[in-house]
C-alpha cells in the first residue's frame, strides 16, 4: 500500500525537502553527507583530471606523454595500439576481416536475444550461418582471400570466438548430461553424476592444459584438431557440467505434475522434455544461467596462460613494448572497458528476461 | 468395436512392498458413468493412474478400447491419448496461454494443423464457458477457471474415456458447482467417465454406478439408488455416514 504511494507522494515535494529530509534529517546525518559528498567529488575530479583533462588522447604520442608533468592519462597508448587489441596478431592488412567477422558474431548474439528468434528452428539457423561467417572470414583461403590458420587468430575477435563456441558446444551438452543425470535408467543417472561431480571438481586451468597439452598424445591423429577446437572442447566441458547442475536445480523445482499432465495428453518424451519441462527449467533456473555466463566469459582470458592471444594477452602485448610500458594502466584500464561493456549488457538482458518471463508465472 | 472401454482384470499394484492395489477386477463400458469414492489412502488415485500408465501395475491385465497396456511405448501413448485425464491440480502449463495450453497437445501428438486446432480449441472453451479467457496465462484465472480449461485441454484431443482424480478437491465452495457443471453436460452427450469424487450429488444424478473402494480394494458397487439407500458392507454405511453427515 504505502509502497505504491510513497513515490508520487515524494515528487510532489520539493526537490529540497526531499534533500534535507532524506539527509541532513539529524547533524550526524549532516555531518556524514557532507563528508561523503567530499570523498566522492574528490574521487570524481581526481578521475576526471587524470582521465581527461590532463590526458593525451591522439596516436604516436608517446613523447608527449613522457614528458608530461601533469601525470595525466596516456590514451595515446590506446588510439595508437587498439588494434593489436582488438585483433592480436592477425595480418594487420587483414584485420577489417576480423572486424567485421566480430561485428557479425555481436550482431548474432544480440538477434537471439529477441524473442522472435526462439524458436528450435530458427536460432540453431541464426548461429550456424553467424559460426560460418566467423570462420570462412577469419580463416579465409578463398575467393583471393588470404588464409590466416587459427594461431594467428587474436584479440577481442579470439575472446568472442572462444566464448561464443563454449556456450554453444556447451548448452547443448549441458541439457544431454542434465537429462542422463535423472535418467530412470540408475547406471546412467550414477555415471552421469560421477563425471560431473569429478570434472566439476577439477580446476578449469587443468582441463585447459590436458586438452591443450596431454591429448594430443592420447588421442588418434585424425581426432587431435587444432590446439584451439581441443581447449574449447574442453571448457564446453567444464562449463557443460556446471550449467547442467543448474538446469537440474531448474527441473527439480517444477511440481511432478507437469510431466504427469504432459504425459496424460499422450505427449511423447521430446515433446515434454522440450515443451513443458525444458522452458519452465530454463524460466527457473535463469539467475544462475545468466551468472554461469559471466563467469564464462571472464574466464576466457585464462587461455593466455596456455599461449593464446586472447584480448587479455593482447593488452599486455600493447603495452609491453619499451616506447609503451609506462602506459600499462591505461592498457588495462581499456581492456577492463571492454570486459565491462560485455558482461554489463549480459547482466542486464538478464534482469530484462526475468521480468519479462515473470509475466506467465504470477 | 465391441471392446468394453476400459477392462481391468486380476490386477495387481505395488509400491516397494506396500500392496496399493489387490486383485482389481473392473469393466467400463463404452459411455458408461462411474464414480469411485472411499476413505483417503484407500487407492482411488492409484487405480485410476494405472488406467493411463501414470502408475505401472505389476500383474493382472489392463486394455482400454482393446489395447492392452505393456512397456510398448506406442500402446501407452495411444492409450493416453484415447483416455483424457483432469488432475486435483489442474497441472496447467504455467508458461503457456490457456489456447496454447490446448492445442499443444493435439498439434504434436495428433499432428492437426494450428489452425483447426485453435479452432476446436475455441469451441471447447466455449462448451466450459471461458471463450474470452483464451489469451490469459494459467496463473491470472481462478481456481474454477482453471479446472475448467484443464477439461477443455483434455477434450481438445478427442477423448473416448475421460478420467477424473478428485477434481474438485481443490476448489473454493463457490467453484465447485461450475466445474461440476460442465461434467454433468460431458456425461449427458454420452462420454465415457471414470470419476474419483466425494460430490454425492453428481454422483447420483449422473453415475451409472458407483464402486467403493478400501485399502487396494473395490469393496461394493451398484447403482446410486442401490448404493446410497441400500449399503451392504459396514465400511460402505461407516463411509457414508460420514461423508453424508
Ligand atoms: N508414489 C507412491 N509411493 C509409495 N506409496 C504411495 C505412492 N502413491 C501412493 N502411495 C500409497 O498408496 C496408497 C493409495 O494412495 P492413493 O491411491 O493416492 O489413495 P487415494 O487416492 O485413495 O487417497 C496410500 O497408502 C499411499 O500412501
Ligand atoms: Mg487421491
Amino acid at each position: 500500500m504505502t509502497a505504491s504511494v510513497m513515490p508520487a507522494a515524494l515528487s510532489r515535494q520539493p526537490v529540497l525537502g526531499v534533500l534535507k529530509k532524506k539527509y541532513f534529517a539529524t547533524r550526524l546525518d549532516a555531518a556524514v553527507t557532507v563528508l561523503f559528498a567530499a570523498f566522492i567529488a574528490w574521487i570524481v575530479w581526481s578521475l576526471v583530471n587524470w582521465g581527461v583533462l590532463d590526458a593525451v588522447f591522439g596516436p604516436n604520442q608517446g613523447d608527449v606523454c613522457r614528458e608530461d608533468l601533469e601525470g595525466g592519462a596516456c590514451w595515446s597508448v590506446v588510439s595508437t595500439r587498439w588494434r593489436i587489441v582488438l585483433f592480436g596478431l592477425y595480418p594487420f592488412e587483414e584485420q577489417w576481416r576480423s572486424g567485421i567477422a566480430c561485428i557479425a558474431m555481436v550482431v548474432v548474439a544480440i538477434l537471439s536475444c529477441i524473442p522472435w528468434f526462439w524458436s528450435a528452428r530458427r536460432l540453431p539457423v541464426l548461429w550456424v550461418v553467424g559460426f560460418a561467417t566467423f570462420y570462412v572470414l577469419m580463416r579465409g583461403g578463398f575467393l583471393g582471400l588470404a588464409e590466416v590458420t587459427e594461431q594467428n587468430w587474436g584479440g577481442l575477435s579470439l575472446t568472442i570466438f572462444i566464448f561464443a563456441a563454449v556456450s554453444l558446444l556447451g548448452m547443448p551438452l549441458a541439457i544431454i548430461f542434465a537429462l542422463l543425470r535423472r535418467s530412470k535408467l540408475p547406471w546412467i543417472a550414477r555415471t552421469m553424476a560421477l563425471v560431473i561431480d569429478t570434472i566439476r571438481s577439477l580446476p578449469l586451468l587443468t582441463i585447459m592444459f590436458t586438452f591443450a597439452i596431454v591429448m594430443p598424445f592420447v588421442l588418434p591423429d585424425w581426432a587431435i584438431g587444432d590446439k584451439l577446437y581441443r581447449v574449447i572442447v574442453g571448457y564446453a566441458l567444464f562449463f557443460a557440467c556446471y550449467q547442467a547442475e543448474i538446469i537440474r536445480g531448474g527441473m527439480q523445482a517444477l511440481p511432478n505434475g507437469q510431466e504427469e499432465a504432459a504425459k496424460a495428453l499422450g505427449l511423447g518424451y521430446w515433446h515434454r522434455i522440450g515443451y513443458i519441462i525444458l522452458p519452465q527449467a530454463f524460466r527457473n533456473a535463469l539467475p544462475p544461467t545468466i551468472n554461469q555466463f559471466v563467469i564464462t566469459f571472464k574466464e576466457t582470458s585464462l587461455v593466455t596462460i596456455i599461449g593464446f592471444f586472447d584480448v587479455m594477452a593482447s593488452g599486455r602485448a600493447a603495452s609491453g613494448t619499451a616506447e609503451w610500458n609506462f602506459a600499462v594502466v591505461e592498457m588495462y584500464v581499456f581492456v577492463a572497458l571492454i570486459f565491462y561493456v560485455f558482461v554489463f549488457s549480459l547482466s542486464r538482458y538478464g534482469a530484462y528476461l526475468e521480468r519479462r518471463l515473470g509475466v506467465g508465472r504470477r | 468395436m465391441s471392446a468394453p472401454a476400459i477392462r481391468i482384470a486380476s490386477m495387481n499394484k505395488y509400491y516397494g512392498h506396500f500392496h496399493a492395489l489387490k486383485g482389481i477386477d473392473l469393466e467400463v463400458a463404452r459411455g458408461e458413468k462411474i464414480v469411485i469414492c472411499g476413505p483417503s489412502g484407500s487407492g482411488k488415485s492409484t487405480l485410476i493412474r494405472c488406467i493411463n500408465r501414470l502408475e505401472e501395475h505389476q500383474s493382472g491385465v489392463i486394455e482400454v478400447n482393446g489395447i492392452e497396456l505393456n512397456d510398448n511405448v506406442d500402446n501407452i501413448e495411444e492409450i493416453r491419448r484415447e483416455a483424457g485425464m483432469v488432475f486435483q491440480n489442474f497441472n496447467l502449463f504455467p508458461h503457456m496461454t490457456v489456447l496454447e495450453n490446448c492445442t499443444l497437445a493435439p498439434i504434436l501428438a495428433r499432428k492437426i494443423g494450428r489452425a483447426e486446432a485453435e479452432k476446436t480449441a475455441m469451441e471447447y472453451l466455449t462448451r466450459v464457458k471461458i471463450p474470452e479467457q483464451a489469451h490469459k496465462y494459467p496463473g491470472e484465472l481462478s481456481g474454477g477457471q482453471q479446472q475448467r480449461v484443464a477439461i477443455a485441454r483434455a477434450l481438445c484431443m478427442a477423448p473416448e474415456i475421460m478420467l477424473f482424480d478428485e477434481p474438485t478437491s481443490a476448489l473454493d465452495p463457490e467453484m465447485i458447482s461450475e466445474v461440476l457443471d460442465v461434467m454433468v453436460g460431458l456425461a449427458k452427450d454420452g462420454m465415457t467417465m471414470v470419476c474419483v469424487t466425494h460430490e454425492m450429488g453428481f454422483a447420483r444424478q449422473v453415475a451409472d454406478r458407483v464402486i467403493f473402494m478400501a485399502d487396494g480394494e473395490i469393496v461394493e458397487q451398484g447403482p446410486p439408488e442401490e448404493f446410497f439407500v441400500n449399503p451392504k458392507s459396514d465400511r460402505t454405511k461407516t463411509f457414508l455416514s460420514q461423508i453424508l453427515a
